[in-house]
């Protein structure tokens, strides 16, 4: 062998001397880059540095709407807390536990995160004033499910990390603060929807570019912000409700919708949770089947599946309690649709807020007797009931405003909160705001229904001298938000 | 290529089988002249070997040529090449003048005694001997300060950490160096695997290195040691070494074959009850008819499906809540089977199975056979190795093979000498385990959500026999409905026979490294080295959930419960181009000069594609992207291509002075393309020294006495993209274009971390080297560490990659070597490591506009605990809901009244409280070695004091009812599981407050009173032990991760010159070896406390952990 290799030895120290030679040139010859080359290293091929307003305002709006919709335990449990449904087997959100799984942190992450980040980036990139306008509503939208949520939340210092000087300990502000300043910016923007500009259009999910909706969308947000505050300021609530309800969505035909898709990503996030995921977690809940048994309301149809009777009957899972998904009946097959519309506001809910405003003696057009009727009339003509079913309901006894049983505030709260159905935050807030209808406690751990979300855990560790401070240091489920004073 | 080929075929025609064999002897002497008993005498480049008798005198037969090594401890090795005569005395010097060479950074050979660092040294027979498929796993308790921990999947990852997590950036993962070449280490597991939520783990990398091929491994722990590395060595370096070919006269040729088998260790397994079966409390029927059960007693009857005229099981229930098992006729899962016949729509008594999940497990068989030849002469030498190895895991369907080829050659040109080294390794895997909160992990269910009367084997019956998806947690009836068909569909857990064989994964890994390195003698006292290094992967991952015909299934969480099939296409390399000027000259007789300058150039490269089916799959059993239900979005592909260049001067100069005093200073530039361009180029730098105490005093006691003393300073770029914002593209929706902010913001002021490093090391052997010390003191802060820092998502941003803060790490090291008995047959030797360490979080800043930074963290996994750490903690404690206490520290109970009064633990409100630490308070082993004549006996035991981690299985499984401490009797002799007004519950240890008590941060103002009578609810799953409201706080579930285990046996037994005299043999040798037999302590229930989820800095967390396995086989070896 040592023969062999001797003999190859002068051939190869020659190309052996060579190759040392080339390899110290690629060598050189790689590494003498510049900066710049290097730099370039850092720039992803596989992602934009740059994008448009309109793309980063699509996906906003979908992060919102995806929130609005979803049913996942671990993102929105507020159809739980409504009572319009619970769970079969595993009942901790229906008993209001909220710090296992992180709940209250989903939401806050995704509003600042994946709605109001995005929002304020995409009003940092455009001069259409139209266009601000559209993103300023989404905005306030986005800002009072917080403050509604939580109460204090950051506002002032809020979405500053990319920000010259960043900051990354926002504090909290007073939640009537940023209230006051959520009705100064949707006023706002409701003049800049007559700006200059031509608006989203193509883009634009909810309203397909028609400025006249988002019109009676920003006057309706208005209406909406004041009919909160009408316990805790009467008086700015008045004028608010006053000046904004005319001008407002007078019609199904101006509701706030979202169309999904019917196949996946972007489908309805219910049906990933009610079918996709294959599981039998939610049925409708007994406090709501029972009120809805009680009137023979002909939306049981259409919120429940026929198919589903039990004796004969709608019949509701123990609020809380572990019970068989077949044992009771199940929810509309609607709800089950992949494309099923998502809903940001409708004609519905406008309704019942006028019908309370009248009942207050504001100035409202009408008595709160017509705005109830509208109300049902509206929530019955979205569910697809016909309207000669429409009328015998209006005229049974217990439906009827003159004749009903309860107060008037009584009545209006529980129509307003059956109309609520599939709109979980809506009618949690309905509950809070008028105290009624009578929601029992959660079966299993006899606990009263959160008047608001905990503070995010994660805030605790990585904000928590401001998380602390917040709320006047009250971070209980039974702290109230400040409009929540009666 | 064709270069080593060459060698190859050079070799293999010049196999020389010739045997010539004499016997040599002759007697071993100390300076003095004293006879040395006990002196290993051993063949280079066999196995073959004996020791000096009583006397000092050997003798041993050897082929002509052979080279003999002379060892001892405390004295110098001595080698002779056997010549004409077959006599040759040996005389030794003690290390007084000791020259044991190590190999440091860069591959420069160094005389121990000259180094100012700790390294320490693990002979590749303590990895080959006692291997496993991962031979990173081997290094468990063999080096003080390296901590290796595995996680009992198979060909899953080994994090191997030195001297504690100092980094926070990414990796915390020691740099593997092998022959000069670095290696990829990284995982390329997913963020979800990698906390918990469901994934399999795919190994890392520096797994692919052949047991049987490495020669010595030493791994460098301080930054001192590892400075002229660069950045990436700032955790420290495992520097491996593998086989070179020997000086010989033809061809030797060594075949070792190990066999071993495993099998799980039931010490870390659930212990399962057998009384009460499936469901999770008596509400299910109470509240829709009235309770037929009367005071007193057991509940059975009642609480049941129905199916036909008989109760049904609940089978969509997957917890033990439900009827007591008497052996009352019910209709089992396995009834609701239309394919059984026999079975169909009838009855059984409701007992428990004989089996449980714990019989899901099957028998490890891992074979690993290898082969390899060497040669050389005065000029240089070659060994070629192939080693096949395979294993099937403990679950179904897992098999693992991988086939390693390496070469190695070196051959002298005169002044130019060239050094090649290339290894080819083929791995190819089939149902990796999965992990964490998901369904295609076994042990999610079997953990934490089992429901007792279903038996496993059974599933296994039907899943043969039918090849369906039929679940023991199948929808089943569920219904009053007499005449309703059963659903068949699994409601939460599929069949985990049908889920292994028909969800699973496969990955084929194709790997090549080494290195073609010149070097060139300039002078007698200037040598250039050339070397070009390259390790390239190619890795293709599949993972599959097939559509469960005929009875529906809920395939991955990877595909949102759908059917699905996702490819994963993972090419990756490294290149570094070294160049080495190295000068050693003595200056005067008394001061020797070394002096190395060096230019290295890494650049590594990144290819990932990945792509997965949406919305399900067409056609079962079609694993395509094309046989999706929906056609692939944006949502459904991803990419990730980079390339990282990092360019670094350096220098190293070192001095000797009279054999007794060293110095050596190093320094190192380095520019890194991942960081923003001002401030691209960082420095660093390196002094150490030491003193040969025992050359400066004179003792009969001690032999050798060496001081260490060094600082040194190291920085540590990031990975790419860190820099510039770029936007995440999402789906399109109705049309329109989607993009968003990424959820971590990237930073352009990003600077280079750096690691300054002091330690202080003694080096001592007495008593007649008996007796050996080696200690280590260090202190290590890490500043301006590079982190992706959580921050409140109301910045816009959940995360901000940026510098913040320092971490401190202070430790102690220590082995210690003792050699009690040695003697010409008999010798004994035992080895001890220990380590401990503390880190503390110093600062970690302010932002722009003041605002401190609270917390660093890195992980809020499932159950709703934190790890992470503020300042003045270490670096990996836990944070959640504690008990709250009394004024005297004891346990409150919160008793709740209704129609009857209960108590639970009450848990403070906030969950930020500290309830556990990760860190171990010190970790430590002893490895025992006996030699009996031809026989040796060696064991390993390894030892954790301390540390913690978070059970998310106890956490639940405690909740579901199906562990043995969930049934039993109470004080009062009654059963636990009876409702509380018959008698049953828990009287739980705590006391109950007054009512005047104020509680302030989770401890209250006054003394409580003991509990005496208010019981505890067991009678379902909201027990106080669980995950519920009224269950456990996390304090409950945070476990303490203390062991001692026998991590290696080894007996064997080395065949005599007699014997093999007859043969072709030159040696030979069986071993029974055995790994992991026996956990001697644990405080941790149900688990192995180093269980975790797999590599990474992610630990102190368990879900759906594996158990541990216990192997044992044998092992044989011939040369020839």
């Amino acid at each position: 062998m040592s023969g062999l290799i001797s003999k190859m030895n002068s051939k190869y120290q020659l190309k052996m001397k060579k190759f040392i030679f080339l390899t110290f040139a690629l060598a050189l010859t790689v590494s003498c880059s510049s900066d710049e080359d290097y730099e370039g290293l850092n720039k992803n091929p596989n992602a934009p540095a740059e994008v448009s307003d309109t793309q980063l305002f699509v996906s906003a709006t979908n992060s919102l709407i995806d929130f609005v919709e979803s049913t996942n335990v671990n993102e929105n449990n507020f159809r739980l807390y409504a009572q319009y449904w619970t769970q079969t087997q595993y009942t901790d959100e229906a008993n209001y536990e909220m710090q296992n799984r992180a709940i209250p942190d989903y939401m806050f992450s995704e509003f600042y995160r994946d709605i109001l980040g995005d929002l304020d980036n995409a009003k940092n990139l455009v001069t259409d004033a139209v266009k601000i306008a559209q993103i300023e509503l989404l905005s306030v939208y986005a800002y009072q499910m917080l403050v509604d949520a939580f109460g204090d939340v950051p506002y002032t210092e809020a979405l500053k990390a990319g920000a010259e000087t960043p900051n990354l300990a926002p504090a909290y502000d007073d939640d009537a603060t940023i209230y006051a300043d959520l009705i100064s910016r949707a006023q706002a923007a409701v003049s800049g929807l007559s700006g200059s500009g031509t608006g989203y259009t193509s883009d634009d999910l909810i309203y397909s570019g028609s400025i006249a909706h988002w019109k009676k969308f920003g006057h309706s947000l208005l209406v909406k912000l004041g009919s909160r505050i009408v316990d805790q300021n009467e008086a700015t609530a008045k004028s608010l409700i006053e000046s904004n309800y005319a001008s407002g969505i007078s019609s199904n035909a101006d509701n706030a919708y979202f169309q999904f898709e019917s196949s996946p990503p972007n489908t309805n996030p219910l049906w990933e949770d009610l079918v996709q995921s294959g599981r039998q977690d939610f049925i409708p809940a007994d406090t709501f089947v029972n009120v809805m048994n009680d009137l023979t309301d002909p939306r049981s149809d259409k919120f429940f599946d026929p198919t589903s009777l039990i004796n004969g009957a709608y019949q509701g899972g123990p609020y809380g309690v572990s019970t068989p998904f077949n044992d009771n009946s199940h929810i509309s097959q609607t709800l089950y649709a992949a494309d099923f519309r998502g809903v940001l506001m409708d004609y519905a809910e406008m309704s019942f807020i006028l019908a309370e405003a009248a009942r207050r003696g504001f100035s409202v057009g009408g008595t709160a007797a017509q705005h109830y009727e509208n109300g049902i009339t509206a929530s019955m003509s979205e569910w697809g009931v016909s309207s000669d079913h429409t009328t015998a309901y209006l005229a049974q006894d217990n439906v009827a405003f003159a004749t009903a049983p309860g107060t008037d505030h009584e009545k209006i709260a529980k129509q307003f909160w059956i109309a609520m159905y599939n709109r979980g935050f809506e009618g949690w807030t309905v509950y809070r705001l008028f105290d009624s209808p009578t929601l029992p406690n959660a079966g299993t751990l006899d606990l009263p229904v959160p008047k608001r979300y905990t503070y995010p855990q994660s805030e605790q560790t990585i904000n928590g001298a401001n998380v602390k401070a917040a709320n006047g240091g009250n971070d209980t489920q039974q702290t109230s938000i400040f409009w929540d004073v009666k | 290529m064709k270069n080593y080929f060459l060698f190859i075929l050079v070799g293999l025609l010049t196999l020389n089988l010739s045997f010539a064999q004499q016997v040599i002897s002759g007697s071993v002497v100390d300076a003095d002249g004293v006879p040395l008993p006990g002196v290993n005498v051993v063949v280079e480049g066999t196995g073959q070997g004996t020791a000096s008798d009583f006397d000092g005198n050997y003798e041993i037969s050897v082929e002509d040529g052979s080279t003999l090594i002379f060892s001892f401890v405390g004295f110098a090795d001595q080698s002779i090449t056997v010549g004409q005569t077959d006599s040759y005395d040996i005389q030794m010097s003690s290390n007084l003048e000791l020259s044991e060479v190590v190999v440091t950074s860069m591959g420069i050979t160094r005389e121990k005694r000259s180094l100012g660092y700790s390294i320490q040294t693990v002979g590749g027979d303590e990895i080959e001997d006692v291997r496993s498929m991962n031979p990173i796993e081997a290094l468990q308790g063999e080096v003080a300060g390296l901590d290796v921990q595995a996680f009992n999947t198979m060909g899953g990852s080994a994090n191997v950490v030195i001297r504690g997590y100092s980094s926070l950036s990414g990796s915390n993962q020691a740099l593997f160096v092998v022959d000069g070449t670095p290696i990829d280490n990284s995982t390329g597991n997913s963020t979800d695997m990698q906390t918990g939520r469901g994934g399999v783990d795919f190994g890392n990398a520096a797994m692919d290195i052949n047991p049987s091929d490495i020669e010595s491994v030493s791994v460098l722990k301080g930054a001192a040691a590892s400075a002229l590395y660069g950045s990436r060595a700032s955790n420290g370096v495992i520097l491996i070494t593998t086989k070179k070919g020997s000086k010989k006269k033809g061809m030797g040729i060594t075949v070792n074959s190990q066999i071993t088998v495993g099998n799980v260790d039931l010490e870390t397994l659930p212990v399962f009850q057998d009384s009460y079966g499936y469901g999770y409390g008596q509400y299910r029927r109470a509240y829709i008819g009235p309770s037929t059960v009367a005071a007193g007693e057991q509940w059975t009857g009642n609480y049941y499906g129905q199916w036909g005229n008989n109760s049904a099981f609940y089978t969509g229930d997957d917890g033990s809540y439900g009827p007591k098992l008497v052996g009352q006729e019910v209709h089992h899962w396995y009834n609701m089977v239309p394919e059984w016949t026999d079975l169909y729509q009838r009855t059984a008594p409701a007992v428990a199975p004989s089996d449980t999940p714990n019989d899901f497990f099957e028998t490890d068989v891992t074979q690993q056979n290898s082969i390899s030849f060497e040669g050389g002469d005065d000029n240089g030498s070659y060994r070629l190795g192939y080693t096949n190895a395979q294993t099937d895991g403990v679950l179904p369907n897992s098999q693992m093979y991988r086939n390693t080829v390496t070469l190695r050659a070196n051959r002298n040109f005169g002044k130019l000498s060239a050094d090649a080294s290339v290894s080819f390794i083929n791995t190819q895997t089939t149902g990796r385990f999965g992990t964490g909160y998901d369904g295609l992990n076994p042990m999610q269910g079997f953990r934490q959500w089992w429901a007792v009367g279903a038996s496993i084997l059974e599933q296994k019956r039907v899943f043969e026999e039918t090849g369906k998806n039929y679940s023991w947690n199948m929808i089943g009836t569920n219904t009053d409905d007499p005449n309703g068909s059963p659903n068949h569909q699994p409601l939460y857990f599929d069949n985990p026979y049908w889920s292994r064989y028909n969800n699973y994964t496969t990955d084929s890994r194709n790997r090549h490294f080494g290195n073609v390195s010149l070097a060139y003698d300039l002078s007698e006292n200037l040598n250039i080295l050339g070397r070009v290094t390259f390790d390239n992967v190619t890795e293709a991952r599949e993972q599959r959930a097939n559509v469960a015909v005929g009875t529906g299934g809920k395939g991955a969480n990877l595909f949102d419960d759908q059917p699905g099939y996702q490819t994963q296409n993972r090419i990756r390399s490294e290149y570094n181009y070294d160049l080495i000027v190295d000068y050693t000259r003595d200056l005067t007789d008394n001061i020797d000069l070394s002096a190395i300058f060096g230019y290295n150039l890494r650049v590594q490269n990144w290819d990932h594609t990945t792509a997965q089916t949406n919305g399900g799959l067409n056609f079962p059993n079609i694993f395509a992207l094309t046989n999706s239900v929906n056609p692939l979005t944006a949502a459904d592909v991803s990419q990730y291509d980079a390339q990282k260049k990092v360019e670094g001067m350096y220098t190293s100069v070192s001095l000797g002075l009279s054999d007794t005093y060293y110095a050596e200073g190093t320094y190192r530039r380095d520019r890194s393309s991942a960081l923003p361009v001002d401030n691209n180029s960082y420095n660093y730098y390196s002094i150490s020294g030491s003193a040969i105490l025992s050359n400066l005093i004179e003792s009969d006691l001690i032999s050798f006495a060496k001081l260490r003393l060094n600082h040194a300073v190291v920085g540590n770029d990031t990975a790419p993209y860190n820099v510039f914002r770029a936007y995440t593209i999402n789906p399109a929706i109705n049309g329109a274009a989607s993009a968003s902010n990424p959820s971590t913001l990237p930073n352009s002021n990003l600077k280079a971390e750096t690691t300054t490093e002091n330690e202080i090391g003694l080096e001592i052997n007495m008593l007649d080297r008996k007796l050996s010390f080696d200690f280590s003191f260090y202190n290590k802060t890490t500043d301006d560490l590079l982190t992706s820092l959580g921050v409140s998502p109301a910045t816009g941003f959940s995360g901000l990659v940026t510098n913040a803060g320092s971490i401190e790490n202070k430790g102690f090291e220590a082995l210690v070597r003792i050699n009690p008995i040695s003697t010409a047959d008999f010798s004994w030797n035992v080895t001890m490591n220990y380590n401990t360490y503390t880190s503390e979080i110093l600062s970690l800043g302010n932002d722009a506009t003041g605002n401190a930074i609270q917390y660093l963290g890195y992980m809020s996994p499932q159950g709703g605990i934190e790890i992470g750490g503020q300042v003045g903690e270490p670096y990996g404690v836990i944070r959640g809901h504690a008990h709250v206490r009394d004024a005297n520290g004891n346990k409150v109970l919160r008793v709740r009244s209704g129609s009857y009064d209960y108590a639970h633990y009450l848990r403070t409100s906030n969950s930020d409280n500290v309830i556990g630490d990760i860190n171990p308070d010190w970790t430590g082993s002893v490895r025992n070695t006996f030699t009996y004549k031809n026989f040796d006996l060696s064991f390993l035991i390894d030892i954790q004091q301390g540390g913690d981690f978070f059970s998310l299985d106890t956490w639940y499984g405690f909740g579901t009812g199906a562990y043995d401490r969930s049934v039993g009797l109470n004080h009062k002799g009654n059963d636990m599981r009876l409702t509380i007004p018959n008698g049953g519950g828990l009287r739980l240890d705590g006391v109950i407050l007054p009512d005047n008590a104020v509680i302030t941060d989770g401890v209250a103002n006054v003394a409580g009173t003991q509990n005496t009578d208010v019981m505890s609810r067991y009678d379902f799953y909201a027990n106080p032990e669980g995950w519920t409201s009224i269950g456990a706080p996390h304090e409950m579930h945070v476990h303490d991760a203390s062991f001692a285990k026998l991590r290696e046996l080894k007996l064997g037994y080395t065949f005599p010159e007699s014997v093999l005299a007859e043969t072709p043999f030159t040696s030979a040798s069986v071993a029974f070896v055995g790994r992991n037999l026996w956990i001697i302590a644990k405080n941790s229930p149900y688990t192995d406390p180093e269980a975790g989820l797999g590599a990474g800095n992610r630990q102190g967390y368990q879900t759906g952990a594996f158990p541990a396995v216990k192997t044992y086989g044998l092992n044989v070896r011939f040369n020839f």
